[in-house]
Order: structure tokens, then C-alpha cells, then sequence
């Protein structure tokens, strides 16, 4: 059902900008606007941060969501870095290790409407968020 | 024109396995099948007669005129319900029985008849059709009186199809006349050049907290506004959570530089947010709506004087 | 890409282009601080009209260069925060805490100069 997904690879900061630009590009072919369009480029932004100050590299995945008729976008963030040991303290806010506000994660996921987190210590961490059309 | 298409795209669908279900509940079984499909000349021969005679009852007792006042509506509504009464004594009680009815039901409820309406004139329909089937077996009464109860289940399992439309129909337009109302009820009013009025009345949710700091975010921007006066008086009930509302709203329009004011918060509403821990802290509170206003046009730099000769007074004198 | 930095009068301008990296950002917060120092400015107009996305990073810069240019001895003024950016800073739990905002850039220079004023009145 879903059209395939767009891949951008996450390295530098320069690499942010691209992914929440192509996250903003697609949302507005499957219909968001206003609001929901910067909502949507924030959460991506956030994530992908996380994998730049967290996990060096890793790749955020962009695809178009159906479920029964209702259209969304569907956001997976990958690394394959440390991991987080306490999935549920990370979510917390105002937790942070690394160089940044600790709203990442779980401003993301206010942002968004679903919002899944596996993660591994030692071997990466995978965010799977989407957002439906009203 | 009816809209053909749109009768057809009800929301209302049912699976095999409800309308099995459906036929328990009402007790319809093979040997009422069987009886019901020796009827079959009964009624359908009598289509007619019962039909205009359904729509007679309905239109003696005033009831649904914006159906009798449409010709072409009545016409199909004749149309569906003699389709009915061909279908009642067929003995197939499927899918496309069920589409039928919710097709005549739909449309029942686009012309706005009443689900209380609709029951007398089917009884109506029913005592008819009873007293033709007794006379039609004068020396077996039991047998005739079998048949009819036979009936009546599908009667009463059409009546749950009918019954279940029109009343997710009116749950509908309920929630689009809110959805509607919501969107009217958020006027961002300029009162002068830089000063807006944002008058809130009613409940407050989320989803409503949220078009309302969105349509006041843009007005602030289309209108250059570096105040605004929020007026709660309205509010039917300010609670921790609808103050939390208030306060993301307030927080975003001064993220744009735009700075508001809360009017109308009752004493009462006070002491209960400090009561509940609410920190309104960084917000600017009045009383009343006009001394939130005198104060926006203070910080505006406005200054407002009583002229000494205003047109009124000069025409007096 | 630098991020332009204005001098009018006393008053440093700054204009973020869209999607500015977050080494973009880090500059412009370097930047700032010697300028300010070395043209004795009395504040910063930071204008952010062309930004579509302010995240967590991005806030905590700009927070960042209010913080440092009060410590030399001026304000900031963000400017320009569009109505979709601050409908979901604030859904994200972003603020501007104790930094001075205005909605757009005459109005944040007219801010700096009232303050100034308002010291220099207080102080006679």
C-alpha cells in the first residue's frame, strides 16, 4: 500500500536540515498543512539529532502510512549506536546525556501522534513515529 | 435530483456475522422462513396498496413534510419501500436485504423522519398486513396467526436496521454541526491598531485549544497585534487542564512577540487554580474585559480622553 | 553559509536564512559576542522570519546568545517567530524564557532603543 520510502543517511547537522526538508516535502504530497507540516519537520529534527549527538551515523526512513483509508506519515529513525540503556528515563523530560535540552525523545513524541522506541545497548536504537491526517 | 450516489456510500454496513447475529437476536429461524415464503402472493400482489397506505398514515399525521414537500424523494421512497415488501416474504434476509434497508432508512433520515414516526406508521403496516393474512386462512387461524409472528421477526430485524441508520445519521450531523460551531465560536476581533480581542465561550478541549491558538497565531500575524485581550468569561468550566490550555496559548502568541492579557477569571476560578497548583504566575490577569483593555491600551501607549464636546451633547443643546 | 550579521546605528541585526545547520547557528553565536564588544552595541536583532522549524537545538542557541550578550553587557530581541513555528515550539515545551521578543524587526529595534531609554531615565 505505502509508496516507497525515501532514505536519508545521517551523519553531520547539514544532514538534519535535508531530512526534516524531505519529511516536510512529503507530508505536504500526502495533504498536511499549516501547523502540522512544521509540527511534523520538528519531530524530524528532533530525532535526528538524537542520532547525530548520540550515535555518530544512522538513516531516517520517510514512507507514506494507510490504515483503512486514513493517511499519515510514517518516520523510522536507525543507528546502529550505544543504545539506551533506560528506555524509560530517556522519555522522561529533561533527561538528557549528550549536548542538547533532553526534549528530544520525548518531545518527538508529543509532536506526533504514534511513537515507538526499540532499543538495544550495544547495538542502536530504532524510532518509529507517524503522524494521521485529521 | 437525489443523489443517487451518496445513498448508496451509507456508512452504516453490516457483515455476515452481524446479521446472522441480528437474526438470532429476533429469533428468526428456518421453519419462519418457510412460513413466511408462503405469503409471498399476499403481499407482494398488495404492494402497492400497503405502500401508498404506509405513506398516507405518515402524511395524515403531519409528519415528515420535507419528504411529501419532494416529489422526487417521495417517489423513491415509494419505489424502496415497495422493493421492501416484494424482498420481506422472499425468505433471503442477506447482504443486499440489509443495503436496502439502510438505503430507505438513509433516506428516511435525510428527510427528516422521526424514528417514533416511522415505528407508528410500520405498525401501522404490520396490524394491515396481520389482518389480511387471518383473512386469508378463515379455517386456520392458528396457522395464519404463526405466519404473522413468523413476519414480525423480520419486521422487528428491519426495525433494528432502520433504527440503527437513523440514529448513527443523527449522530453524525451532530458532530459536524459541533465541528462547525467549534469554527465559529473562536472570533479574533481587532480593536484597534495592534489590539486584538480573542472572547472564548464555551467548553474548552484539546482539539479546540488547539484551532483556537492556531487562528489567533495567525490573526497576530495578520494584523500586526502586539497585544491581545483573552476574554474566559465564557469558559464554562477553567480546570487545571483547560489553564494549561490557556497557558500554551498564551506562551505561543508571546513567542511571537505578542503579549496577552487574561480577562474575566472570576474569583472563584482563582482561588480553585491555586488550589490546584496552577502557576499563572507570568501571565497578566483583570478582572473584567474592560480593565484588561485599558491596560492593553496602556502598554499600547494609547490614552483614552472623553472629548469635551462630543456630537451627542452638541445636538442636545 | 555565514549567517549575515547588520550593523544600524547601535543595534546588530542579525538574518537567519532558511534551514541554517546547527554549525551555522554556533557561529552566529560567536560572531555576536565579539562583535558586541568590539562596536559597543546596545543590542541584538535576532530575525528568525525565514526559519519554518525552531527545535530543541536551535532554541537552546538562541538562548544561548541572549545569555551571552547580556553578559557583555546588551539585549536580544528574537523577532519574527511565524505562527506555525510557535504553535509547535509550544507543543514540543519550547519557550523564550527571559528573552525579549517582538513581531518583527522594526518592532524589535524600537524595543531595544525604549529600553535603553528607560534605563537612562531611571538612572538620572
Amino acid at each position: 500500500m505505502a509508496a516507497d520510502a525515501t532514505h536519508v543517511a545521517i551523519a553531520h547537522d547539514s544532514d538534519i536540515v535535508e531530512a526534516r526538508r524531505k519529511g516536510r516535502e512529503l507530508a505536504q504530497r500526502i495533504g498536511f498543512a499549516g501547523s502540522e507540516l512544521t509540527i511534523i519537520a520538528t519531530a524530524i529534527s528532533e530525532i535526528a539529532r538524537n542520532i547525530v549527538v548520540y550515535a555518530d551515523r544512522g538513516e531516517i526512513s520517510l514512507s507514506e502510512a494507510d490504515n483503512g483509508g486514513r493517511r499519515g506519515i510514517v518516520v523510522v529513525a536507525r543507528d546502529e549506536g550505544p543504545g539506551i540503556p533506560d528506555i524509560e528515563r530517556a522519555m522522561r523530560d529533561g533527561y538528557s546525556t549528550g549536548n542538547s535540552l533532553g526534549l528530544g525523545l520525548p518531545g518527538a513524541r508529543r509532536l506526533m501522534d504514534d511513537f515507538e522506541i526499540m532499543s538495544t545497548v550495544g547495538q542502536g536504537t530504532i524510532v518509529t513515529m507517524r503522524k494521521w491526517k485529521r | 435530483m437525489l443523489d443517487q450516489q451518496s445513498l448508496r456510500s451509507s456508512q452504516f454496513s453490516l457483515d455476515d456475522a452481524d446479521i446472522e447475529r441480528r437474526k438470532i437476536i429476533v429469533d428468526l429461524a428456518a421453519e419462519d422462513i418457510s412460513r413466511i415464503t408462503t405469503l409471498k402472493g399476499v403481499i407482494a400482489q398488495e404492494g402497492d396498496r400497503y405502500t401508498e397506505d404506509f405513506f398516507r398514515y405518515l402524511r395524515d399525521l403531519g409528519e415528515a413534510p420535507a419528504l411529501f414537500g419532494r416529489r422526487d424523494a417521495l417517489a423513491e421512497a415509494k419505489r424502496r419501500k415497495r422493493e421492501h415488501l416484494t424482498a420481506l416474504t422472499n425468505g433471503v434476509y442477506d447482504q443486499t436485504y440489509v443495503d436496502q434497508r439502510a438505503a430507505l432508512a438513509l433516506l428516511y433520515s435525510r428527510y427528516g423522519l422521526e424514528t417514533r414516526a416511522f415505528l407508528g406508521a410500520f405498525h401501522h403496516l404490520l396490524r394491515a398486513l396481520g389482518g389480511d393474512i387471518m383473512k386469508r386462512f378463515p379455517d386456520d387461524p392458528n396457522g395464519a396467526f404463526q405466519r404473522f409472528m413468523s413476519v414480525k421477526k423480520v419486521a422487528f430485524f428491519d426495525i433494528g436496521i432502520i433504527t440503527d441508520v437513523l440514529t448513527s445519521e443523527r449522530e453524525r450531523t451532530i458532530s459536524q454541526q459541533q465541528e462547525a460551531i467549534r469554527e465559529l465560536s473562536t472570533p479574533v476581533l481587532q480593536v484597534r491598531d495592534g489590539l486584538l480581542i480573542l472572547p472564548i465561550i464555551g467548553m474548552i478541549d484539546s482539539l479546540r485549544a488547539k484551532q483556537l491558538t492556531d487562528s489567533l497565531l495567525r490573526a497576530i500575524r495578520a494584523n500586526r497585534a502586539r497585544m491581545v485581550v483573552m476574554d474566559i468569561t465564557g469558559v464554562a468550566a477553567v480546570d487545571s487542564k483547560v489553564a494549561n490550555h490557556l497557558i500554551q496559548t498564551v506562551a505561543a502568541a508571546r513567542l511571537m512577540g505578542s503579549t496577552v492579557i487574561i480577562t474575566g477569571l472570576s474569583a472563584d476560578v482563582a482561588q480553585a487554580l491555586v488550589a490546584l497548583g496552577v502557576d499563572l504566575g507570568k501571565i497578566t490577569t483583570t478582572a473584567d474585559l474592560q480593565g484588561g483593555l485599558e491596560e492593553a491600551e496602556r502598554l499600547l501607549g494609547y490614552r483614552v480622553v472623553r472629548s469635551a464636546e462630543a456630537p451627542g451633547q452638541r445636538l442636545s443643546a | 553559509m555565514a549567517i549575515p550579521i547588520l550593523k544600524q546605528g547601535d543595534v546588530l541585526i542579525a538574518s537567519l536564512q532558511a534551514d541554517p545547520t546547527d554549525n551555522d547557528l554556533i557561529q552566529l553565536r560567536d560572531e555576536l559576542a565579539e562583535r558586541i564588544g568590539r562596536l559597543r552595541s546596545i543590542g541584538v536583532v535576532i530575525d528568525v522570519s525565514a526559519l519554518d522549524v525552531l527545535d530543541s537545538f536551535a532554541t537552546r542557541t538562541l538562548r544561548g546568545i541572549a545569555q551571552t550578550t547580556r553578559l557583555r553587557g546588551a539585549d536580544t530581541v528574537i523577532v519574527g517567530v511565524q505562527p506555525e513555528v510557535a504553535f509547535s515550539m509550544v507543543q514540543l515545551g519550547l519557550t523564550l524564557d527571559g528573552i525579549a521578543t517582538a513581531l518583527d524587526l522594526e518592532e524589535g529595534c524600537a524595543r531595544l532603543r525604549q529600553r535603553v531609554d528607560d534605563e537612562a531615565s531611571r538612572g538620572s
